[in-house]
């Protein structure tokens, strides 16, 4: 029973208190402007338990922007395994999704989920801060 | 920018070549040398007249020849234009008159591979590490990477 | 002492974008630093030459998101020279408040990262929140806050109405109050000029030997600005100061900005006030006919140039573009020697890092 508890407390404590880390694997910063957004006053998304962390090791939710550059991938994929399970990864940008405006270059990989298993996508060139909260505000719902 | 004064002093400097020059917008003039009277020319503009901002260096493959531009500004533009064979592109650096040089014959290094003489830090600039050699600007480049089309198997998933 | 090699990215808590550096420090002092860019070389050049002028719109303002405009601008000149179209006057007014607005809300954003880098996070705070002033009026007009898309090959595809002009003007005002009060903490607050004077410290000399340009440069006592020097849009119609200073260190950089966002909101009001009738754009024709252009602009860091040469088909022969932030970049092992660990953080957000407009 105390089991059943614990893991309850965990379980709450996870959805509410969700550390993202940031990551630019090549895009171009509007995404990345929008996501600082996030954390100043007028969006203000630490309402939601969210704060912006500096190392992987303390982040729940990766929130990757940029098309992957070749020179990003090898990095990016040794930030996700340094993250603790469980882990969630957040496409934004339209870059992060699929390529975006980049498709094609040689440079660049086209799309997070070509490296890393997404678990929710948020487009938009740039997306808005209010997309990149509802994105975030449906993850923890889905956490549940 | 006395640009009649620099186009005479040039005309001194190198009076075995026929300079060729010609106006673009906006505010332009490219004027054409061969590849080993660049740096004289540059030495000439940056002693003689002062001019020492070089906006950029701009290689282009033009199919025939790899063509080099040194965008230099002075109250108004000022280019020198040269071209250098597609089988064996090398021309002298500029870094030791201009040092803000370096970088963008670094780019154009890897981009075009041309080989500046005496670049203090040939290492590729923009292209990554693992990159393959191939030069992205020069033509019949292809462009598309190979797909990683699997995703990456990496133990447990997010998601419960 | 002995040396050791610390790395500083690409992923790391003030980098806004991979970047590179390994830095060898003996003791707290920095001796030496390499730098290594192309995380975020996406190969704009090479696209460019696969798709049309019209595409090439779209792809070249997502070189950077924060100076997005300023980049189709010199894109979107240079293309009209090349097909010798003459852009309406309002068309140019709009383009111009669209620059100007942009420059704001880079030189706030640029404060906020630089306070935050410093640990004065009350500063990135309030910059950011006065920033969204200048991004209201931005998606007023274009419909986004970034990347607003408004310039057109032959002009702007936006209009503002009249009714909008007093509210736009008011908000001007209100901006232009807070940026004095950050110019206020930047002059006196004693933590912030300890902590920004004398660090990263670049010398006339270094400055134009490196050919560096923009605030950099001007906080360095070197008088460049491309708005004045190569007046394109109707820079040659409004008068506006370019601001220098002679210290030639991060305070003087702080400096520098804060003074260009309050000219950058006069010249808005002269835009508005002086905002002319009549159509906004012409039509350009699919084909640009064979030539070659040099354009230069006045981007938030400094002098953009693009050179564009036209084979006569749809698709340009060859874009090139060199941004500011390249210029930067190159002085900053010369910054960093000898400067504390600490402060390391301050010297890299002095220069208005944006990695995305370098690589390309």
């Amino acid at each position: 029973m105390f089991d059943r508890i614990a893991r309850r407390i965990v379980r709450w404590a996870r959805r509410k208190s969700p550390w993202i880390l940031h990551f630019n694997s090549g895009g171009c910063n509007g995404c990345d402007i929008e996501i600082l957004d996030l954390l100043t006053p007028r969006y203000d998304v630490e309402r939601l338990g969210i704060l912006k962390e500096a190392s992987p090791r303390h982040a729940d939710i990766l929130l990757c922007t940029g098309p992957v550059t070749r020179q990003t991938r090898d990095r990016l994929r040794r930030i996700y395994e340094q993250m603790p399970c469980p882990r969630w990864v957040v496409a934004v940008g339209s870059c992060t999704c699929s390529g975006g405006v980049f498709h094609g270059g040689y440079n660049v990989l086209g799309g997070v989920d070509q490296l890393l298993p997404v678990d929710m996508y948020v487009p938009g060139c740039p997306c808005r801060p209010e997309a990149i909260i509802g994105g975030l505000v449906r993850l923890l719902e889905m956490i549940e | 920018m006395k640009l009649d004064l620099i186009l005479e002093a040039l005309r001194e400097v190198f009076p075995s070549h026929t300079i060729e020059t010609r106006r673009v917008p906006i505010d332009e003039t490219i004027v054409t040398l061969p590849p080993e009277c660049i740096r004289p020319a540059a030495q000439v503009l940056l002693k003689q007249f002062g001019v020492y901002h070089l906006s950029t260096i701009t290689g282009q493959d033009t199919g025939g020849e790899i063509q080099l531009l040194y965008h230099f500004w002075h109250g108004q533009g000022l280019t020198l234009c040269t071209s250098l064979s597609r089988g064996d592109a090398r021309i002298g650096t500029l870094t030791g008159l201009i040092p803000g040089a370096a970088f963008y014959e670094r780019e154009v290094s890897e981009m075009l591979h041309v080989t500046f003489e005496g670049h203090p830090d040939p290492r590729k600039l923009l292209l990554p590490d693992d990159w393959d050699g191939e030069a992205p600007l020069r033509k019949g480049f292809s462009v598309c990477l190979p797909r990683e089309g699997q995703r990456a198997e990496l133990g447990e998933e997010g998601s419960q | 002492m002995t040396r050791m090699t610390i790395p500083i990215g690409p992923q790391h808590p003030m980098l806004k974008e991979p970047l590179s550096f390994l830095l060898t420090v003996e003791g707290e002092q920095v001796v030496d630093s390499l730098l290594r860019l192309g995380y975020v070389h996406r190969g704009i050049e090479r696209l460019c030459q696969e798709r049309s002028y019209l595409q090439n719109l779209y792809l070249l303002e997502r070189v950077c998101g924060i100076c997005s405009h300023v980049h189709t601008t010199a894109y979107c000149q240079g293309v009209e020279a090349l097909l010798g179209l003459e852009v309406p006057l309002r068309g140019l007014y709009l383009r111009t408040l669209l620059c100007e607005l942009e420059r704001v809300h880079s030189h706030l954003l640029w404060l906020g990262v630089l306070a935050e880098n410093m640990g004065f996070t009350t500063i990135f705070m309030y910059a950011w929140r006065d920033r969204e002033i200048a991004l209201d009026i931005m998606e007023e007009l274009s419909g986004a806050r970034v990347t607003h898309a408004v310039n057109v090959i032959g002009g702007v595809r936006v209009d503002v109405d009249e009714k909008q002009l007093p509210s736009i003007v008011e908000r001007l005002d209100e901006l232009e109050q807070k940026i004095e009060t950050f110019l206020g903490v930047i002059q006196h607050e004693r933590t912030f000029r300890a902590r920004a004077q004398n660090v990263g410290y670049l010398s006339a000399e270094q400055v134009c030997g490196y050919c560096v340009v923009g605030p950099v440069a001007r906080a360095s006592g070197v008088n460049v600005d491309a708005r004045r020097d190569a007046p394109y849009a109707v820079y040659d119609r409004v008068h506006f100061d370019v601001i220098t200073n002679n210290e030639g260190d991060v305070w003087a950089r702080a400096l520098v900005r804060a003074l260009e966002a309050i000219e950058s909101l006069r010249i808005c009001h002269q835009l508005l006030v002086g905002l002319p009738d009549g159509p906004t754009m012409v039509r350009a024709p699919r084909r640009v006919p064979p030539g070659e252009v040099v354009s230069r602009a006045e981007a938030p860091r400094g002098e953009l140039i693009y050179y564009i040469r036209s084979d006569g088909t749809d698709k340009p022969g060859r874009i090139k573009i060199r941004t500011p932030t390249l210029t930067t970049l190159i002085t900053l092992p010369d910054q960093l020697r000898d400067v504390n660990t600490a402060d390391v953080a301050v010297v890299l957000a002095g220069v208005d890092l944006c990695i995305a407009c370098a690589d390309r």
